[in-house]
Order: C-alpha cells, then structure tokens, then sequence
C-alpha cells in the first residue's frame, strides 16, 4: 500500500481519511499483509472507479457514502515477494479513480510464480460511481451500485447483484451471474453459464458459445439470447409491445412466459411445441401462435429457434 | 359429491386443472345443483374480469422508491447498538444453540468422567507417521487473526511451471512475465472461439444466398480489420467480441448482413 500512500499525496484534489497501518504475518506458507484506505474527494464526487487486477479477486460494494474504502489482502511466499506486489491508486481530478494491481520484475529480483502470489481487493464506493473492473482467473463481484458498470474476466466469475444501470459483462471461460439488474445487459461468454435472474429493463442481450443461458424473473422489453451448443431456459414476463429472440444453434430451447396482452410467437426446431391449439405450419419450417387478440394494439413478439435442438414454449399464468 | 366438495374444487374446474372424472364430476354437480351453479358463475365472472383488467407497468420511480425505502432500513440497522444487532441475528437459532449446548455439556462431562478413570497413555517417542499436512493455514499475528483466518481463502501454493498453450495460461515460474503475456493469451482464446464459429460458418455456409455469402465474407473481412488495427488490450478485445457476437447471429439466425454488437 505504500505505493496508494504515494499517488495520494500527489494529488491535493483528494483527502485520505484513513490509512490503517500494514498489518503483516509470515509463516511456513508466506506471508500476508492487508492494509486499508479511505479516501474522500475534495470536489467532484467519485463518478467511476476503474479497476484492473490481474492477480486475484475484487469485489465492489455500493454504499450510502462519498469517500472510497478499499482493502487490501497480499499474500506472497516472502517478504521480498510481497514488496513487489504493487496496488496503485489514482484519483482524477473528472472523478474517476484509477486502482491497479501489478507485481514489479527485473533481472536483479528472483523470479515468483503467479499462483505464488495474490492480491484480493474489497472497494467499498458510493453507489452512484460507474464500475468497470477486470480480472483474470479471480472472482469479480459487484453490489448494490446504481449506474451499471463493464466488467470483465478471462476465466474468473463474475457475480453482479442489485445493480442498476446500463451493464455490459464479458467471460471468456468463467461463469456469469446476474440478479437484481435494474437496466439494459449484455453478458458475453465464450465457453461458460450465463445465470440471469430479476432482471428488469430496456434490452438484455445474452450470448455463449459453449455454455447455457438460464433466465428466471426477467422483464425487459426487448430480450436477445443466442447459444451456439446450449441450452436455453428463460422464465419471465413479457412486456406490452416487446420483442424477444431465443436461438441456439444446437442447444434446446425452453421459454415460459407471464403475458400481459396479445403475443404472437414462431418457432423452428427439431420439434416444436408452442402450448397452444391455434399453431400453423408456415414455410421454411417455421411454426406459427398467437395468444390473445391480435386487434387494436401491437402485440408482443417472440422468435424461438434452434436448428438441432428442441423449441418449447408455454405461458404461465 | 356434495356442494361443499364441488365448491372447494371450483377454482380448479374453472382453471381447467382438474383431471377427466373430477371435471366430469364436477360438471355433473353443477348440472343438477342451482346454487353452485351461481357460485360458478360469480367466480368465472370474477375471473374474467381480473384478466380484463389493463396491464400496469410500473413507473420507472419504482425502483428508486424501493432502493430509498431499503437504504432507510439500513440506515435505521447502523444505527442500532451492535450487540442488539447481534441479538437480532442470533434470536432465531438461540433454541437450537442452547441444546446444541446441553448435549455438548454432556458429551464433555462424560469424557471427562471416563478419562478420569482411564490411565494416561504412555507419551510415543519416535518419527510420527500418518497424513502430512501440505497446506497448513496461514496465522495472521494481530487482533483479528482468527477471523481473518476463517475468511481467507486458502493461500496460492506454487505451480510447477507449466508452458502456455494457447489459451491455457502457462505457469512459467514468473509472474512478471505471465502478466505481460496475458492480452496475447487472451487474444489467442478469441481466436480459437472465432476459427470455430468460422468452421461451423462454412458449413452452414450453403443454406445462404449469394447475396448472403457476399455479405457474410464483406462483413467478416472488415471485423479482421477491426481487430487488426485496434490498440492492444480491451480495444483490441472488444473488436474480438464484435466478431464473435456477429459469427454467433450469423450461424444461429443467418443474421448475416447486420452489424455485430449488443447493447453498447
């Protein structure tokens, strides 16, 4: 943390609140240090917070506050090793906070591995600051913030619940879980799950390659969700007027909708069951319904598919 | 059946939950019994209206009222003595504890009974055999070091240094030099996930229109460029994720001729 200690004091425009002492140990299997920070702006509130820890977790908390707490874990199998892992903090005068983790190198220190050495990071920030974080094989979790975020993993997983906002995720191969989200989505996955649930708001956009895509309690109006080889399952309500596309390529694909006026759905798939008496064969494949009265308003849309999978619908009442 | 029967089961009649013979039942009732047959009658009507009701959606305040009227509950909890808060927590599991307890009272009255009555064993002198411990916890010498101790996660033991391949970190002994590696091993793991999008492209290539293969080949050409001319790190990955998203609508929706992106 002697690093934070130093960017802070360059820059006049932030007050440090509090600066708890390293408190570090050492043992058989290494050594620990965890340090605390808070830090307040003179000025202009917080509005994003920008981190990027390559070595470990982070995990951002909202709270009803202005200042920025943040603590520290390192962990490194020596001393020497732990003076190299750096945390580095800075504050901008526009607002936004700057916070990166890195292990320092060079010829003349004796080479550590990275599973070796780790750096856990807890942020507590004022709700209203924008979030865009990045890990590696870490967790990334987020909470109770309210102007959305990006957030980004190569193989960790990353977990957002009660946030509000526009919110975009990014997976390589780490799962992603959702709940709680008051705004527009797009979670992107390569070879992972894509867990979604309570979410609310303009547009969802949910992908994976090799991964399922899992949806309960969500309510945006217009909702996108594509697997290549998985299966899809969303249970929600659809909105007046909304529109929704389901596909996957190999996967099966399972919606259960709440309806809240007239809807009119097609389907394709290995075998397609649309819950409804009134379904017509349409050319190309395709399987046409309709539930309610399709006069006077603009019904809801939902296009379902999958080319070797199953396509299942049924609303729920 | 009686009245009282078939008026417990109305509900189900009318949700047309009921099985073959309970509806037949059912309906045989009503066909002979002028009084449920109001009562049917009422409830459908109520029915009937509920679904004719308009759909509310809730005003975009909503939200903001609940997260105001949870922030005042946490509000209203800080400020409660802490020991009270702890009280609060405990209260419903305090029966619980307080047999856990007396068993527990129990158990060590007799152990201490019997080993009363036991001879002490004779201290071994000699090499310990049995399971070594591989990963013993780190103690963190402070204040709170027990509690610490409970939340930390197990400390990273060093890998045996393994060489990257590919999209699999490799573990090279160095974390210097594996930081510096990541962007390119990242860039690598989207370009597995694209050459097979684009594999899988190919072969369902067919199904397209000229047209749509022109599109799809302009398309793609044009988001190799994107990523070849983006900066390194998260432009150049974000410029991966458009192609990927754009090959995924394009295999799975023959969305061939629309621009690749989600929300943003």
């Amino acid at each position: 943390m002697r690093a934070v200690g130093a960017a802070i004091a360059a820059i006049p425009a932030f007050v440090v609140l509090g600066a708890l002492a390293p408190v570090a140990a050492a043992d058989s299997m290494g050594v620990i240090e965890r340090s605390r920070l808070e830090i307040k702006p003179a000025g202009r509130a917080f509005t994003r917070l920008s981190i990027e820890n390559p070595l470990g977790n982070v995990r951002v908390e909202g709270y009803e506050g202005t200042a920025l707490q943040i603590e520290t874990r390192k962990h490194a199998p020596d001393q020497d090793a732990l003076d190299r892992l750096r945390v580095s903090l800075v504050p901008n005068p526009d607002g936004t906070v700057r916070i990166t983790t890195t292990a320092d190198g060079g010829r003349e220190v004796a080479p550590v591995a990275r599973g070796a050495v780790r750096i856990d990071l807890i942020v507590r920030a004022p709700r209203d600051a924008r979030v865009e974080a990045s890990v590696s094989s870490g967790t990334l979790e987020v909470f109770n913030m309210d102007a959305g975020g990006e957030l980004d993993t190569a193989s960790g997983r990353i977990e957002v619940r009660n946030v509000a906002g526009e919110l975009s995720t990014h997976s390589v191969s780490g799962p992603t879980s959702l709940s709680q989200v008051f705004g527009s989505v797009d979670a992107q996955t390569i070879s992972s799950d894509v867990d979604l649930d309570s979410v609310a708001g303009e547009k969802l956009v949910a992908s994976a390659n090799d991964g399922k895509i899992a949806g309960r309690r969500v309510r945006s109006r217009e909702v996108e969700l594509t697997t290549v080889n998985g299966r899809i399952v969303l249970e929600g309500e659809l909105s007046l007027r909304g529109r929704m596309i389901v596909s996957s390529l190999t996967g099966d694909v399972d919606v259960r909708l709440r309806r809240s006026g007239a809807v009119v759905i097609r389907a394709r798939g290995a075998k397609v069951d649309l819950g409804a008496p009134m379904s017509r064969a349409q050319p190309g494949g395709w399987v046409e319904a309709h539930f309610g009265e399709l006069t006077g308003v603009q019904p809801a849309l939902i296009e379902m598919r999958s080319r070797r999978g199953n396509v299942t619908f049924a609303i729920v009442q | 059946m009686t009245c009282d029967h078939v008026r417990e089961r109305l509900t189900a009649y009318l949700d047309g939950d009921l099985d073959a013979d309970g509806g037949t039942v059912v309906r045989g009732h009503l066909r002979t019994c002028e009084a449920c047959r109001r009562v049917a009658s009422a409830e459908a009507a109520l029915r009937d209206g509920l679904r004719a009701l308009p759909t509310v959606d809730p005003p975009s305040t909503l939200w903001a009222g609940v997260q105001a009227r949870l922030a005042a509950v946490e509000v209203a909890e800080a400020s409660r003595p802490a020991w009270r808060r702890t009280l609060a927590r405990w209260a419903p599991v305090m029966p619980r504890f307080a047999a856990g307890g007396a068993l527990a009272a129990a158990a060590v009255t007799v152990l201490w009974w019997r080993s009363a009555r036991e001879p002490a064993a004779e201290p071994v002198i000699g090499p310990v055999t049995g399971p070594a411990i591989a990963n013993p916890s780190p103690v963190i010498r402070s204040d709170n070091r027990q509690l610490a101790a409970a939340q930390d996660p197990a400390p990273p033991s060093p890998a045996p240094a393994v060489e990257s391949t590919g999209c699999q970190p490799g573990t090279t002994g160095d974390v210097t030099a594996e930081l510096a590696a990541d962007p390119a091993r990242l860039a690598t793991c989207y370009a597995q996930a694209v050459d097979e999008l684009l594999a899988l492209a190919g072969e369902l290539r067919g199904h397209w229109s000229d047209s749509q293969r022109a599109a799809f080949d302009a398309r793609v050409q044009e988001l190799r460029e994107s990523i070849a001319i983006a900066e390194d790190g998260k432009p150049r990955q974000r410029a991966w994720r458009a192609m990927v998203r754009y090959l995924q609508r394009a295999i799975v929706r023959d969305e061939v001729s629309l621009a690749s992106g989600g929300v943003r």
